[in-house]
C-alpha cells in the first residue's frame, strides 16, 4: 500500500513535470517562466533540506489538526445521529461553513489569534473537519436494520452497540474518508501558512513565489507529495489492520 | 412587387454587410495591446488608469487593456508567454528574470524614489544614521525586496544580526499597531498614508525611514516589454510609451488632481476620498520629485546599485549587465 502510494505519486509528478518541460521546449521559454532540469536540480540541492524540515513542521500541524477533526467529527456525529433535527442542523451548518472560502476566513483568524501555531491548527482542522463530519454523520445516522432489529427486539440495544454496528458495517468507507482527509488537512495547513503564517512549507512557497522561483516551488511540491503519500499510505495500512482485526477477532478467520 | 421586395431585401443585406466590413476594417486599423500592472488598481497607478480612461491610447490608434497585477500575476512571465505586450515590474523582478535568461527590456522608470520604506512612531528616537537601527525591532517581508534592502542597510551600518530583531510581516498591521514591532515596512504612497492617518487619529505622529537617504537606491517599478517587441514593433512602443508617459505627466500635474481622483475612484471604490487625495500627493513626490524631472527617466546608477545589491545578497548568480537592458523613453 505504502509503496504503491509513493510510486503513484512519482508517476503523477513526473507526468506533470514532463508536461511543463514540454511546454518550455515548444514555446522556447526561459528558466524564469519554467525552469529547466539543471536549474531544478541545482535548486533542489540548495533548498531540499530546509524544505524537508518545513514539510515536517507542516505535517506535525496536519496530524494534530486531523486527530482533532476526527475526534470532533465522531463526537458530533455520534451525538447528532439520533435526533433528526440536530442531525439536519449540523449538516446544514457544515455545508454552509464549508461554502466559505478559507482564504476569506483565514485573515480574520490570523488577526484574532496571530500568526502562530494555533491559527494554523485551527485552519487545518476546519478544512479537514467538515467533510469528515458529513461522512461520519451519514454513517452514524443510517440504521443497519437487518442487524439492529435483532438487538432492539431482544432489548439488548445500547448506544455503544449501535455505534459499533454502524461503524463496523461502514468500516471501509470510514477508513477511506479518514485517509483521504489527511490530504485535506495538509492542504489546509499549507493554505494557512501561505496566507499569513511565519513557518511551514506554505510560508516557504510564498517566499519562492515572491522571488518568482518556480524551481523552488516544484521542489516543495515534490517533497510535500512524497511526505503526504507516505503519511496516507501509513494511514491506509493502519486502516487495513483495523479492518483485519475487526473482521477476524480473537484468532478467527478473516471472512 | 415581388421583385421590388426582393431587391429591398438584397439592398438591406448588402448595406448590413457593408457596415459590418467597414467597422471590421476600422477595427483592424486599431492595434490591441495588453498592459499588465504590478499591483491592484489604486492611486499609485493613477497615470496608468488615467491613460486608459481619458483616451490617451485611443488617440494614437491603440486599444490597450490595462490589467491589475498581484504576486501571482507576473508581467515579465506574461510578456514571454504572449499574454501581455507591456507590463510593470520592479527592478528586482527584471534583474532576476535576466539572470534566468528572460528577454526583457526596460522602457521607463516610473518611480524615481522607491516607495518601499519603513514607518515608525515619532516617540522613538529618529533614525539619523544607520547605527540608530541598533536595538530596534524591525519588520521585513521574508523573500520580499524589503528584506534585501534591510540586509544591505544592516551590512552597510556594520550592525550584526544580534544588534537588531527582525520579524516577518504580513498583510495586517496589528503587530505594528500593538507596538510589538517598532519599524514596519510599507509602501509610502499606499499603506504609509493609511497607517499615518490611523495613527494620527490616535494622536500619534510618525517618521518614515527611507533607505535612499542612507545611500541604498533600490529601483522600484518600471515599464517593461519583451526584446521581441523592441525588435519587431518599435513603432508600437513609441506610440504606447508616448501616450502612457503623457498621461502620467498629466496625472501628476496638481492642476488635474480632481479629474485624476475621479478616474481612480472608478477603479478603487473601497478607499476613502481623503486617503486617496493624500495617496496621490505622496505618489506625485515619488514619480516626479521636482518639476525638472521628466517622468520615466532612468536612474542608471540606481539600477547598477540594485544589481550589485542582488549579486551581493546571492539573489542572482552572475552579473546581468543591467544597463544594456535599459532602453529609456528616448530610444524610440
Amino acid at each position: 500500500m505504502l509503496f504503491r502510494r509513493i510510486y503513484q505519486f512519482l508517476i503523477v509528478y513526473c507526468l506533470g513535470l514532463a508536461c511543463l518541460l514540454g511546454i518550455k521546449k515548444v514555446l522556447t521559454l526561459s528558466d524564469y517562466v519554467i525552469p529547466g532540469v539543471p536549474l531544478i536540480l541545482e535548486t533542489a540541492g540548495r533548498v531540499s533540506q530546509g524544505y524537508l524540515f518545513d514539510v515536517f513542521n507542516t505535517l506535525s500541524v496536519t496530524i494534530l489538526g486531523q486527530v482533532i477533526s476526527i475526534i470532533m467529527a465522531f463526537t458530533v456525529g455520534i451525538l447528532g445521529r439520533k435526533s433528526s433535527w440536530a442531525g439536519s442542523f449540523i449538516k446544514v451548518m457544515a455545508y454552509n461553513i464549508q461554502a466559505y472560502p478559507i482564504v476569506a476566513l483565514a485573515p480574520i483568524i490570523f488577526i484574532l489569534l496571530g500568526d502562530g501555531f494555533i491559527s494554523r491548527l485551527l485552519i487545518a482542522s476546519m478544512i479537514c473537519y467538515f467533510p469528515l463530519l458529513l461522512s461520519v454523520l451519514g454513517v452514524m445516522a443510517a440504521p443497519v436494520k437487518d442487524i439492529e432489529h435483532f438487538y432492539i427486539a431482544t432489548g439488548r440495544m445500547r448506544w455503544q452497540l449501535e455505534v459499533k454496528i454502524r461503524a463496523f458495517e461502514n468500516l471501509s468507507k470510514l477508513t477511506t474518508v479518514i485517509a483521504g482527509s489527511a490530504t485535506l488537512a495538509m492542504a489546509g495547513t499549507i493554505v494557512a501558512e501561505f496566507i499569513a503564517a511565519n513557518a511551514g512549507i506554505g510560508y516557504s512557497i510564498r517566499i519562492a513565489l515572491y522571488q518568482s522561483d518556480l524551481a523552488g516551488i516544484l521542489v516543495a511540491l515534490f517533497i510535500i507529495g512524497i511526505v503526504i503519500s507516505i503519511y496516507q499510505g501509513m494511514l491506509e495500512t493502519l486502516g487495513d489492520q483495523v479492518k483485519t482485526k475487526w473482521f477476524a477477532p480473537k484468532g478467527g478467520e478473516l471472512l | 412587387m415581388r421583385v421590388n421586395g426582393s431587391y429591398r431585401q438584397w439592398l438591406a443585406t448588402m448595406t448590413a454587410l457593408g457596415i459590418f466590413f467597414l467597422s471590421a476594417s476600422v477595427q483592424a486599423g486599431t492595434i490591441h495591446l495588453n498592459y499588465r500592472l504590478k499591483w491592484l488598481f489604486n492611486t499609485s497607478v493613477a497615470g496608468d488608469i488615467f491613460a486608459a480612461d481619458q483616451g490617451y491610447f485611443t488617440a494614437v490608434g491603440l486599444e490597450v487593456t490595462v490589467k491589475e497585477g498581484s504576486p501571482e500575476k507576473n508581467a515579465i512571465k506574461e510578456l514571454e508567454l504572449g499574454y501581455a505586450d507591456f507590463g510593470v515590474a520592479s527592478a528586482d523582478q527584471v534583474i532576476r528574470a535576466l539572470d534566468k535568461g528572460a528577454d526583457v527590456v526596460v522602457l521607463a522608470q516610473l518611480f524615481q524614489v522607491n516607495p518601499m520604506q519603513w514607518i515608525y512612531r515619532a516617540d522613538q528616537p529618529e533614525i539619523k544614521k544607520l547605527s540608530d537601527l541598533q536595538g530596534r525591532h524591525i519588520g521585513i517581508t521574508f523573500g520580499g525586496n524589503d528584506e534585501t534592502v534591510m540586509k544591505t542597510l544592516l551590512a552597510k551600518s556594520g550592525l550584526a544580526g544580534e544588534d537588531v530583531k527582525l520579524s516577518g510581516v504580513r498583510f495586517d498591521f496589528a503587530p505594528f499597531l500593538k507596538k510589538q514591532v517598532d519599524i514596519w515596512p510599507v509602501y509610502l504612497n499606499s499603506q504609509g498614508v493609511i497607517l499615518q492617518d490611523k495613527l494620527s487619529r490616535e494622536g500619534e505622529t510618525v517618521y518614515f525611514f527611507n533607505p535612499s537617504d542612507f545611500g541604498v537606491n533600490f529601483v522600484a517599478n518600471s515599464i517593461v516589454t519583451s526584446g521581441k517587441m523592441v525588435k519587431n514593433h518599435p513603432d508600437r512602443i513609441k506610440l504606447f510609451l508616448g501616450a502612457l508617459l503623457d498621461a502620467w505627466e498629466a496625472a501628476m500635474d496638481p492642476a488635474n488632481e480632481a479629474a485624476v481622483l475621479r478616474v481612480v475612484k472608478k477603479k478603487d471604490k473601497g478607499t476613502r476620498d481623503d486617503i486617496q487625495q493624500k495617496q496621490l500627493t505622496a505618489t506625485r513626490k515619488l514619480i516626479k520629485p521636482d518639476r525638472t524631472v521628466r517622468i520615466g527617466r532612468m536612474d542608471v546608477a540606481a539600477w547598477k546599485q540594485t544589481e550589485t545589491i542582488m549579486l551581493n545578497e546571492g539573489q542572482i548568480k552572475s552579473p546581468v549587465n543591467i544597463e544594456s537592458r535599459l532602453a529609456g523613453p528616448d530610444s524610440f
